[in-house]
């Protein structure tokens, strides 16, 4: 495969948060905007004391990348692990599927790129996703709605991969957490990263991504479970959203054959009819 | 002049036309985004505003026609739920009668024949499941839970997917079958001739007749 991707290693990750502000800069996703229950300067929201370091608290329509810091009871001590929040670019992609227009859709690379010109804003993109990640700016009384994510920097007129640069986020990181390059390399990279990690005591080190939902284009070394990084174990595309798909196969059939059987009607109907006059 | 009669009162007309009017509206901004060719006609959202503006007098007529009248929309609305034995007959004699006209084996029927009685049991269902999962996917939208909005949308897909062959059905039955020449009539401009009703609708044309 040709594929490329993104290896995020979450132990070499300092919680720097420059991959944020760099996605921001680079994506014109600034400034942040207001949040419920934020106080305001004007239309700037007032920095506040939420409990934690992670800021902005959530993905939202202008931030497509976002750092999480995560405390865990391990039997030698209290962790702490920073890990990174983004589009996962899915193989088998959920939005990817359910998307009515194709705004979404895999590009050469097999990333999931984004066409915002095309975006209907039925929000379908959102339920399918296991991570959820679409986020929107919507008008809940008349529906207009439009979604934002990560393109992992292949958004038109701000595409960075086709002049040859690397997405701004891995750029910007400077342990180089974030690698970006041809998949299968990335998927040996990573791999020989989880065995150093396990030689070292970080039994539940993992490769994430490698095969989770047909493989991710972003995958993650993480020192333990999924879960502990935020993570699910086998995520999945709900079912749900498999049978929506297939109602429109079978919302065709069944208006198809209604014309034809309408049609073969007529024709039967209006010769006997006639025949009985 | 052959002699009429009145089938479908003005309001009732009218109140259909609207229906149906907004049906269209919802129909053709639906399929939009439902096959996947014209999905890009949605960009924008255009069609989500159209969509929301017929909706909400496909939702509003059967709720106005109550308060128009309560009683007498609570009996029309209940015999969509009144199936029997006569029900059973229209059936057996379906495939005769509207493949070769044979008008014979079919036995005497009501104002509704019971073809158009299960199409009003449908858009009886399809009212309430429409606004019920229409309403969730509308509203909801930042509130309720994904799975449950994607659960919307199936039902919603569902009961389309029922209504698309049904309301061919309807069309065709109303305007093009050799043997329902006065359908359209009827609900165009109210009437049909007395011969006609005692062809079609016997049962009726006695209790009308009766009075």
């Amino acid at each position: 495969m040709a594929d490329k991707a993104i290896l995020f290693d979450a132990t070499l990750c300092t919680a720097c948060r420059g991959c944020q502000a760099a996605c921001k800069q680079w994506n014109e996703n600034d400034p942040y905007p207001a949040d419920w229950g934020d106080r305001l300067d004007g239309d700037t929201p007032l920095a506040h004391n939420r409990g934690s370091y992670e800021n902005p608290a959530d993905l939202s329509p202008t931030t497509w990348v976002k750092m999480e810091f995560r405390e865990y009871d391990t039997s030698g001590g209290m962790a702490w692990y920073f890990t990174r929040r983004a589009c996962m670019h899915c193989t088998e992609a959920g939005c990817v599927s359910v998307c009515p227009s194709g705004a979404l859709r895999h590009n050469a690379d097999g990333f999931v790129s984004f066409d915002k010109t095309l975006c209907t804003g039925c929000g379908y993109c959102g339920e399918a996703c296991p991570f959820e990640v679409p986020r929107y700016t919507r008008n809940i009384i008349t529906g207009q709605s439009v979604m934002d994510k990560c393109t992992l920097c292949t958004s038109a007129g701000l595409n960075r991969l086709n002049e040859g640069l690397e997405p701004a986020c891995v750029k910007s990181c400077p342990t180089d957490a974030l690698v970006i390059g041809e998949r299968d390399a990335l998927v040996s990279e990573g791999r020989q990263r989880v065995s150093a990690l396990q030689a070292q005591g970080y039994g539940n080190a993992y490769l994430y991504g490698e095969k989770e939902l047909g493989g991710l284009h972003v995958m993650y070394v993480i020192p333990d479970k999924p879960e502990v990084l935020g993570l699910k174990s086998d995520p999945k595309v709900s079912g749900l959203v498999d049978a929506v798909n297939v109602m429109w196969p079978i919302g065709a059939g069944l208006g198809v054959a209604a014309i034809l059987g309408l049609g073969l009607n007529y024709i039967v109907a209006r010769a006997n009819v006639n025949k009985e006059k | 002049m052959p002699e009429e009669i009145v089938k479908y009162q003005r309001s009732t007309r009218v109140l259909h036309w609207i229906h149906t009017g907004a049906f269209l509206l919802l129909f053709v901004t639906g399929l939009i985004i439902f096959i996947p060719a014209f999905g890009p006609a949605a960009a924008g959202g255009v069609t989500r505003i159209i969509h929301r503006v017929a909706a909400v007098l496909f939702v509003a007529i059967p709720v106005l026609r109550f308060i128009m009248g309560p009683s007498s929309s609570l009996s029309g609305l209940l015999k969509a739920f009144v199936w029997d034995s006569g029900d059973v007959g229209w059936l057996k004699a379906a495939p005769r009668y509207y493949f070769l006209g044979d008008e014979k084996a079919m036995p005497a029927q009501g104002e509704m024949n019971s073809g158009q009685k299960l199409w009003w049991l449908i858009t009886v269902v399809a009212w309430v499941v429409f606004t019920i999962t229409g309403g969730i996917m509308w509203f909801g939208k930042e509130t309720i839970n994904p799975g449950a909005l994607t659960t919307m949308v199936l039902l919603h897909d569902i009961m389309m997917a029922i209504i698309i062959p049904m309301i061919f059905v309807h069309i065709y039955l109303g305007i093009v079958h050799p043997l329902m020449t006065e359908a359209w009539n009827a609900i165009w401009r109210g009437t049909v001739t007395a011969e006609y009703a005692k062809k079609h609708h016997a049962k009726w044309y006695e209790e009308v007749k009766g009075k």
